[in-house]
Parts: structure tokens; C-alpha cells; sequence
């Protein structure tokens, strides 16, 4: 039994891994079921008033076809987030994670924010954030992430730890749903531990106490560490610098990417913990990564040695670990951009909009009823939720209704700590 | 090498319905002859998660009960489309105390079962989620009880070579907990089950963790105590696969001997029984032991020697010379000494006589399907069966 086949036992591998068809596809169908409920919904508003009043107002039933009013209410397709909007929501909230784990003293490990993320990420490939805010589940999700990655704080501990206070009992009440929404699997296979194994190969080999590849027994200790200290530096990088610097900083670099870019594109639903890491390794630096490489699959690629199973296997993996280096680099913090700032602002109007389902009752197998039920009240749900969004709304200036984490880092840039 | 995540073929199946390349994991997957899965239920207002679970809980009819404990309620159950195709199906109660969610038993148990696949270790079939937000595990079903039931009926004979055949499974099962970079925590003779074939399943997964990284610290406060390594009981906060070594070691001379063989009373009285029995941890034979948060000097009067082979082959003579050898190097007090679970696995004994006994011919005992009831209900960790029971020890997360 090798590596791969254990690892093609895990849930990662088994559940939450995709070609980009796939993936995009997945996306596509949560954010169409969602649409159509989001249509149902406001139609059922709209037809539950009319029916109830005609007679009182003594107007005649208008036809809703032919209605002005009606047809805005419609749910046309702009009414609606589309699925590339839910993505770039969920990828703003996922860094939100990220901040608020910060904020924590001691902060909550790496590994805790990065399961979190996943969480969400993978969360929210069947859900979408017009049926649930991601600002409730994010919370849950990095709660949730504590429990599984051994890093238990009680939940009153935690809740303390989030910016305006919310109620635990607001936080805990959506772990059902994202437990469900995982299906019941909690592992995450993150890149960090094969880096500090790489990290750990490459430093014992400058120590010259480097050991040969399974494939290439005749590598020597020497050779190898000479090797090593007659790379190439990397690009920026002055001639002069220790190879123990470059290790440091490559290892700082590449780390930074796994915490960052690797956590928010999809890299973990396309490539393999491995993978991921020594495209990362790639970015951070290059000539470093390939000779990691040549230590394992003997010697760089060549032309020459076609037909070479390590030949094959060489560039069949480049060709992985390039696109996935792209993925990589394709990222951009959204927050230090005006543009997506826009843009999520936009977003965030739209969904405000929306009826969102994250009431108490619409947790898990408890079903919120429909509002065109609700006869005994004069005042129908939805014109109540309607309401309630306005108020809210009006109240909120900053992103997302009273941004929870922007809020803190104010507050901690104005070297006020919170109480 | 790395490998491309394309969709597996393994236990995977494809939810047509969904219009979507999301797999469904089960049961129908993993045994090839069974019907495909019922249709999901056609509801627009249900979410896709939603109709994923349901689908999931259809394929399953839950039969009688098994047992009851508090933390738990263990069904008898089946599949829809094929009534012989019996299933464990363990509910897990709402803890109403606990505000904080899903119990840390829980939680451990559902995410290490999901990713370990092995012979040796009890398969979890499924997860779904019934009305109240119950959560209910669908577990391979193990009729034949466990090997505690075996050890104390006293009309069970057994031998040499059923020992090896058991001990045997017991250690593939831990060697790939281990490699799988899992610590089980809690291996005793009630959490080996025994399924209709004979083959051992390590169960019970709720104190399990994945090994901390370097200098993190970990709770002490895990394994039942009969079962717990010295480092344990002298309080160590880094510790590796080797806790899991030792129960095993222990789990095989109670099998020789066939009565717990280092029964402690309090977790003092472990230590005390642990030196009287295989020698007096010191600096000399265990390096660093005396740094230990909780360690007690031992009385300068009453130093027992490290045991050498001789004297587990004087109590242990069912093991033979090199049976003895073996449970020595899984009994050594030093951690970093003690043998691991691939050296467990490289020991000469499986090749010398005699040999394994064939699982189908294992000695074995009826009503073990109530025994596995009260086997899955029980909390990690706690010795159920003696009248030291209230004073098995609750993790501690807050020392975590």
C-alpha cells in the first residue's frame, strides 16, 4: 500500500475533490435551486397580499402578468446573485475567518482558520449564501473547526472572542446544518505538514546528512549538499545569501501562500495536499523547488530521456503543479482591491434584497413555514422580514450590516484594546 | 507520486438526480450485487444537502434495539433493498447538558471512522441525520461480541494459536490507525469486536485524535486506566503511538492469562501495580522519566528491577520464548524504546509455531450482539464493568 492509496481513502479525496467541470457545475446547480426558491418565495409574497385584500380595497384584482409593480417583483435574473457573486462572497467571508482567528489571544492555530475555511468553502457548494448568510456560518464554521482540530475552546469563550457580542446560541444553532452540509466528514488534509517534511528533507541535506531517494539509492549525503549550495538564487534574491537564509525564506514564503491564496482559490478541491504545497514551493522559489524535485525523480527534465518513466512522470507532474501554481498567483486579497470592495458591495445589496433563510426554525430538518400559510397574520412574513431588511439596512454603513471584523480592526488599530 | 483528484472509482456513487458530479457514499457502493439507491425525494424545498441525507437515511430500515447507554442508542438494522444485509445503526442521544454542539465523542468518532478503511477496523457504512437533528452512524454489524466476553467465559478454552490470530489483528488494525498518523486512546479487550467471520475490529473511536505536531501538547487523561502507559500516568503532555503499544501489550497478556493483568484501583495504585510488575522506571532505564509533570520518586527501598525475558516467560509460558519477547518489547516502560506498530508487525513470532489460527476457527461465543450494543453505548475511556466504574476519568479539554 502506497501514500496515494490511503489517500485516496479520505474524505477529501472521496467527497471533496473535482475536475473544474465538476466543480463549476456543482456551483451552478446549488445557485439555480437556490434562484428558483428565491422566485417561489417572492411569488408567494406577492400573491398571498393580493388575494387577501382584493375584496377589501375594493380595486380590481390586478393581473399580475400585466402589473408594473408585479413584474419588478418577478425575481428577473438580476435579482439574483449569480453563482460567480456567491463565489466571490464566500471567498471574502473565508478571509474573514482568517482575521477574526487572529484576533483571538493566543490567536486560534493555522490549522483550525484553514479547516474553517474549507468548511465554508465546501459548505457552501451546496448551499448558497441566498438561503444562509455566510456571515452566520462562518462563525459556526470556525467554531465547529476548533472541536475537530483539537483546539476546544468552550463555546462562551468563543463567542467572547467575536466582535458585537453575538448570543452563542446564535452561533451554535447552525452547526447541525454545516455538519449535514459536510456530510458528516470533518478531516481536512492540509498541505502545512508535507512543507515542514520538505523543509526538514532540504535542511537535513545541507547539514550533509541528506538521505538517497527511494528510486536513486546511489545518491550521496555530499552530493546532494553540494548541489544544493550551487543552485541558482532565486529571482529578487541577492548572490551572497546563505543557503540556510534561502531555506528560511522559502519556507516563510511558501507557508504565507498556504495560508493565504491556497485557503481562498480552489486548490484544495482540484489538487492533492502534496500537490498544493510544491506548487507553492514553486512560487515561493523556484530553482529550490525543482532541485527538491530532481532529488526524487533523478536529475532535471530532458529532453533526452523521453521514454524514461521518471521522464514521464516528470513532466506529467510539472504540468499539475504549474497549473496549479497559476491558481495560486491568481489570487488577490478582495479587501485591498476598491474595485472588489465595489463589487461587494453590490453584491451584498442584492442579497439584502433576497429572503434569507437563516432563521432558527429553517435549521436543519426544521423548515421555516411558507409565509403564503402564515393566513392568521394581518401582516404576512415576508412583508415583516421585508421591513426588518430595510431597518437593518439603514442601520448598516459598512459592509455587511456592522462588519464584525473590520469593526475589531479599527478598534485595535486605534490602539484601544476591546474591553 | 502525486496523483490527479479525478472522481474515484472507491466507495462512491454517482446521484444522478442531482444533476451534478457530487458523490454519495454507502453501503450500496462498497458491496457490488445490491440495487442502486432509492430515488430522493422530489421536493423542490429541500435543499440539496437535504435531499443528499435523505436519501441516505432511506436506504436504511432500523430493526430492533440492541442496547442503550447514555450517550448512546445501538439498533439493529438493514438495508431496504436487501433485508439480510445487516447494519448497526448507533443514535447518538442530545446531550442536553452540553450547549456546545455535537459532543467531542462524536465528533472524534465520525471524523476518524470516515477516514479509516481497513479489515481490522470497524467500517462506518454511513452518517445521515434523523428528525431532531439526531445523528445516527450506520456501523458494520459484529455479532460475535468482543474479546472480553471470550476472555472471562470460563467455558471458552482457547490457545497459543487463537491468541495469535486475534493479537494479530489487533496489531494490523493499530499499525494503520498509526499510519494514518491516528492515536486511538482507548484499546482494550471491550472495544475488539468480533464480526460473524471472526475477524477482530478495533471499535470505539471517541478518544481518538491525529498526532500533534511537534511540541504541542496533548491531554494525559486518555486510555482506561488498566490499559494506560506509565508516561500517561506520570502525566506526560507529548507522547506518540506508543500509548496505544502498551494496551496492546496489556490487552495480550490478559489474553494469556486471561484476567486483567495490572488492575489498579486509582491511578496511583496503576503506577504502584505497573513497578511491582515490570520494574521501577528510573533515570538508568528511562531517560527523563523523573521530568514528568506528575512523576513520583519511587522509595529508595523498594526498587524493582527492569523484568527481563525470563520472567515473561515465567508468567506468560503460553507465549513461548519468543511470544514472551514480543510482549516484553510492547511493554517496555521507556516510550521511545517500546516497539512500534510496524516492528509489532515485524516480530518473528507470527512466523514461528505454531501458526495462526484461521479466523473461521476461532473460538466463539453466541449473544454477542447484545455485547456489542452495550460495546457502542458505552463513553470512551470508562471501565464499565468493575466497581471502580465512577471513578473512570472524563477528558479534560480545558487541560488540552
Amino acid at each position: 500500500m502506497i501514500e496515494d492509496d490511503i489517500y485516496r481513502t479520505s474524505s477529501q479525496f472521496r467527497l471533496w475533490s473535482f475536475t473544474e467541470a465538476s466543480l463549476q457545475s456543482l456551483r451552478a446547480t446549488t445557485n439555480a435551486t437556490a434562484c428558483e426558491r428565491v422566485r417561489s418565495d417572492i411569488r408567494k409574497s406577492r400573491d398571498a397580499p393580493q388575494s387577501a385584500s382584493s375584496s377589501a380595497a375594493g380595486t380590481p384584482a390586478a393581473n399580475p402578468g400585466s402589473d408594473v409593480d408585479s413584474k419588478a417583483g418577478e425575481g428577473s435574473e438580476d435579482d439574483c446573485l449569480t453563482p460567480a457573486e456567491e463565489h466571490q462572497l464566500v471567498q471574502y467571508f473565508c478571509e474573514q475567518i482568517i482575521k477574526l482567528g487572529e484576533m483571538y489571544k493566543p490567536p486560534l492555530p493555522t490549522i483550525v482558520r484553514a479547516t474553517a475555511t474549507q468548511y465554508l468553502k465546501r459548505f457552501y457548494l451546496t448551499n448558497s449564501p441566498m438561503t444562509y448568510h455566510p456571515k452566520n456560518i462562518m462563525l459556526c464554521a470556525l467554531f465547529l473547526a476548533t472541536k475537530t482540530d483539537n483546539y476546544y475552546i468552550s463555546l462562551n469563550q468563543f463567542a467572547a472572542g467575536v466582535p458585537n457580542d453575538p448570543k452563542p446560541d446564535e452561533i451554535i444553532r447552525f452547526e447541525f446544518l454545516i455538519m449535514q452540509s459536510l456530510r458528516f466528514t470533518f478531516d481536512v488534509r492540509h498541505p502545512f505538514r508535507g512543507l515542514e517534511g520538505g523543509i526538514m528533507e532540504l535542511s537535513a541535506i545541507l547539514e550533509g546528512l541528506g538521505k538517497p531517494a527511494p528510486h536513486f539509492p546511489s545518491q550521496s549525503p555530499d552530493e546532494l549538499k553540494r548541489k544544493l549550495q550551487s543552485l541558482s538564487p532565486p529571482q529578487g534574491v541577492q548572490q551572497g545569501t546563505s543557503v540556510q537564509d534561502r531555506l528560511a525564506r522559502a519556507h516563510h514564503g511558501t507557508r504565507e501562500i498556504l495560508k493565504t491564496a491556497a485557503q481562498m482559490t480552489d486548490a484544495y478541491f482540484l489538487y492533492t495536499p502534496s500537490q498544493i504545497w510544491l506548487a507553492a514551493f514553486m512560487v515561493a522559489d523556484r530553482p529550490l523547488a525543482d532541485f527538491y524535485l530532481d532529488t526524487k525523480l533523478g536529475g532535471p527534465v530532458d529532453e533526452n530521456n523521453k521514454g524514461n518513466p521518471f521522464y514521464e512522470l516528470r513532466v506529467k507532474l510539472l504540468r499539475t503543479l504549474t497549473d496549479c501554481a497559476n491558481l495560486l498567483q491568481s489570487y488577490t486579497p478582495p479587501v485591498s482591491n476598491q474595485e472588489q470592495k465595489n463589487a461587494l458591495r453590490r453584491i451584498q445589496k442584492k442579497l439584502s434584497r433576497l429572503q434569507p433563510r437563516d432563521k432558527p426554525e429553517a435549521v436543519g430538518q426544521k423548515r421555516i413555514p411558507a409565509a403564503a400559510t402564515d393566513s392568521g397574520n394581518s401582516e404576512s412574513e415576508m412583508e415583516r422580514l421585508a421591513k426588518k431588511r430595510k431597518l437593518d439596512g439603514a442601520q448598516a454603513n459598512d459592509l455587511f450590516g456592522g462588519e464584525l471584523v473590520m469593526q475589531r480592526t479599527k478598534q485595535t488599530q486605534g490602539q484601544q484594546p476591546p474591553p | 507520486m502525486a496523483v490527479s483528484p479525478l472522481p474515484t472509482r472507491s466507495p462512491s456513487t454517482t446521484l444522478s438526480t442531482s444533476n451534478t458530479a457530487f458523490r454519495l457514499k454507502g453501503v450500496a457502493a462498497r458491496s457490488p450485487g445490491n440495487a442502486p439507491s432509492p430515488q430522493i425525494l422530489q421536493n423542490a424545498d429541500r435543499e440539496l444537502t437535504e435531499q443528499l441525507n435523505d436519501n441516505v437515511r432511506q436506504r436504511y430500515m432500523k430493526d430492533k434495539k440492541l442496547g442503550e447507554g447514555t450517550y448512546a442508542i445501538v439498533y439493529l438494522g438493514h438495508l431496504r433493498t436487501e433485508p439480510s444485509s445487516l447494519v448497526a445503526i448507533k443514535k447518538i442521544k442530545v446531550n442536553a447538558e452540553y450547549k456546545d454542539g455535537l459532543s467531542m465523542d462524536a465528533i472524534r468518532e465520525v471524523k476518524y471512522l470516515q477516514e479509516l478503511s481497513h479489515p481490522n477496523i470497524i467500517a462506518l457504512h454511513d452518517v445521515f441525520s434523523s428528525k431532531d437533528q439526531n445523528l445516527n452512524l450506520v456501523l458494520e454489524y459484529l455479532p460475535l461480541g468482543d474479546l472480553e466476553m471470550l476472555i472471562k467465559d470460563g467455558n471458552i478454552h482457547y490457545g497459543a494459536a487463537d491468541v495469535k490470530a486475534w493479537m494479530g489483528m489487533l496489531a494490523r488494525g493499530v499499525w494503520f490507525c498509526h499510519e494514518n498518523f491516528i492515536l486511538h486512546r482507548d484499546i482494550k479487550p471491550n472495544n475488539l469486536l468480533i464480526a460473524t467471520d471472526g475477524e477482530v475490529k478495533l471499535a470505539d473511536f471517541g478518544l481518538a485524535r491525529s498526532f500533534a505536531d511537534p511540541y504541542l501538547n496533548m491531554t494525559h487523561q486518555v486510555i482506561t486506566r488498566w490499559y494506560r502507559p506509565p508516561e500517561l500516568l506520570y502525566g506526560a503532555r507529548q507522547y506518540s503511538g506508543a500509548v496505544d503499544i502498551w494496551s496492546m501489550g496489556i490487552v495480550f497478556a490478559e489474553l494469556l492469562l486471561r484476567v486483567p493483568f495490572v488492575a489498579g484501583n486509582s491511578d496511583l495504585d496503576q503506577i504502584t501495580k505497573i513497578c511491582e510488575a515490570f520494574g521501577t522506571p528510573t533515570e538508568e532505564n528511562w531517560p527523563g522519566v523523573t521530568k514528568l509533570p506528575t512523576y513520583i520518586p519511587a522509595d529508595k527501598g523498594h526498587i524493582v528491577p527492569v523484568q527481563g525475558r525470563d520472567f515473561f516467560l515465567r508468567q506468560f509460558p503460553t507465549a513461548g520464548p519468543v511470544g514472551a519477547d514480543l510482549l516484553m518489547s510492547m511493554c517496555t516502560l521507556n516510550p521511545s524504546k517500546r516497539s512500534t506498530a510496524c516492528q509489532v508487525l515485524q516480530h518473528r513470532w507470527w512466523f514461528t509455531e505454531p501458526r495462526p489460527t484461521n479466523k473461521e476457527d476461532l473460538p466463539r461465543k453466541a449473544g454477542g450482539s447484545q455485547k456489542m450494543g452495550s460495546d457502542l453505548t458505552r463513553k470512551g475511556g470508562e471501565l464499565d464493568d468493575s466497581p471502580f466504574k465512577d471513578t473512570a476519568r472524563q477528558l479534560d479539554f480545558n487541560a488540552m
